[in-house]
């Protein structure tokens, strides 16, 4: 047998010729449009895309030249000459698997908190929205913020993922807080990620202050610098590249340098609908430098996979995907 | 130990090795399993024919005989779905003559057996309202809302289904 063609590429194929046959005469429109852009985006998906409409094509033309009984008159004789009764309790079995998993992934990847926060986004959903005080923020996937204006100061509580943040000047300071401490500032555009046990602060323009939970001196961050800082008062400076993680932002990719590969599968798993499940310590002994695209998570795994043999990243659907270190042979 | 020529390390040319090794032996397991020496002969070519159409897999061989048989078994399987396919096609074909504009050529049926045995081969993997909520739309032409209607299931349902079967064959057309 041939491996199987690319799953995913086949799985959205069905997706998209599923859209071109709808009730709905708009969403058959629109899922032209996106399928002809689908197809062009890579070669696999095109072959997949060919395989399905051909299949498609030949039941229509039964319909079409008076052989639509004798096509069921076939199928049937086929498949009552030689039934096949056990793969149909497999295949009861992963329908079943099928149905339970969207539900079960919607619980593993949103947690509560996340749906009762101010603005959130999910997994791959980006989205950008104006304050009340005309202060811009963008959310990245995944990401979670509670918003606390008041008469003397305004307050983004980070839940979780990462933020861009463009404050406007309006004589009240403008707070990001997280566990791990808080950034105060005027007007100023900065990124902030939040992850388990730290916050990176990223500056892209002029400065702000940084008060470091169980630290009493705050830490100034200028354009140019990053900050990390954990609720334990540990707190790291470094440069960066400003102006490069704006326009990566906004092209939403991911780019990092010498960062621990866990962190790394934290973000594209933010990006990602499906789960992407990794054993934390096995991988952080990996180091990435890559610039990696947050909208193609399958690329940037594919990607992450050529440039380590020894990461051994299995896809079970793309609802689910696995990363160990393979076993050293 | 009597290790058969063909095992998990590569060779360079694993089939011609598989074939060295193995052919004699399966033409006359197939022999034995069908009694027609002739049908026996041509089967085996066909399940060497059928894994050089899937080399890539070859490597991975470990078991060569086991392999042999199972894609010689599901030729055999295979082989009787098509007749059974074939004559019930062919035979509905004349019944409805007069609604149809022509009889299809030689070449015309060979492509609606093969499509139609790709489905077939795709349903058995399926549920039973799945692939009926795809043969109701792909080939009798009713609409998402009037499948979800007859089957009494709600339209995302039918989608489901669909894309569900579409999968299926796309499998099917790989194996």
């Amino acid at each position: 047998m041939k491996p199987s063609p690319c799953t995913t590429a086949s799985e959205q194929a069905a997706a998209w010729i599923v859209r071109l046959s709808s009730d709905d005469a708009e969403e058959r429109r629109q899922a032209e449009q996106s399928f002809l852009a689908w197809k062009a985006a890579d070669p696999r998906h095109a072959e997949a895309a060919a395989r399905l409409e051909k299949l498609v094509g030949q039941l229509a033309a039964f319909r079409q030249d008076g052989s639509r009984s004798p096509a069921r008159q076939a199928i049937l004789a086929a498949r009552q000459s030689t039934p096949r009764p056990a793969r149909r309790l497999a295949a009861r079995l992963a329908l079943l698997a099928a149905l339970l998993l969207p539900g079960w992934l919607a619980l593993q990847t949103t947690p509560a908190s996340s749906l009762l926060a101010d603005l959130h986004t999910g997994s791959g959903e980006w989205q950008s929205t104006t304050l009340a005080d005309g202060s811009r923020l963008a959310l990245g996937g995944s990401a979670a913020v509670d918003l606390q204006f008041d008469a003397k100061t305004r307050t983004v509580t980070l839940l979780r993922g990462q933020i861009l943040v463009d404050v406007a000047h309006d004589g009240r300071p403008f707070i990001v807080a997280t566990p791990h401490g808080s950034i105060r500032a005027l007007g100023t555009r900065f990124l902030v990620n939040r992850y388990a046990d730290e916050t990176v602060l990223e500056m892209l323009e002029s400065r702000v202050a940084v008060s470091v939970v169980g630290s009493d001196r705050p830490i100034v961050v200028e354009a140019g610098q990053s900050l990390r800082f954990a609720a334990d008062g540990g707190a790291r400076l470094a440069s960066i590249d400003g102006p490069l993680l704006e326009d990566a932002w906004r092209q939403r990719q991911l780019v990092v340098r010498d960062r621990p590969l866990d962190e790394v599968l934290e973000q594209l798993a933010r990006n990602r609908s499906g789960l992407i499940r990794y054993d934390r310590e096995a991988v952080a002994s990996l180091h990435v430098s890559a610039v990696l695209p947050l909208n193609d998570t399958d690329r940037a795994l594919q990607l992450l996979a050529n440039n380590f043999p020894a990461l051994r990243i299995r896809r079970f659907s793309p609802y689910f995907v696995t990363i160990d270190r393979a076993e050293a042979h | 130990m009597d290790r058969p020529a063909v095992s998990c390390t590569a060779s360079p040319d694993p089939l011609h090795d598989l074939y060295a090794s193995h052919h004699g032996w399966l033409s006359g397991w197939l022999r034995r399993k069908l009694g027609c020496p002739e049908q026996a002969a041509d089967l085996a070519q066909d399940t060497f024919l059928r894994i050089l159409g899937a080399r890539d897999a070859l490597p991975a061989i470990c078991e060569p005989r086991a392999y042999l048989t199972t894609t010689a078994n599901r030729l055999i399987i295979d082989r009787a779905r098509r007749k059974a396919l074939e004559q019930a096609y062919l035979a509905e074909l004349s019944a409805v003559a007069d609604t149809r504009h022509s009889f299809p050529s030689p070449e015309e049926t060979l492509i609606a057996v093969q499509a139609l045995m790709q489905i077939a081969n795709a349903l058995d993997r399926v549920p039973v309202r799945a692939g009926e909520a795809f043969l109701l739309h792909y080939l009798d032409g009713m609409t998402h809302a009037e499948v979800a209607c007859r089957l009494d299931v709600s339209p995302r349902m039918v989608r489901k289904y669909l894309v569900q079967c579409l999968l299926a064959c796309d499998l099917q057309s790989a194996a």
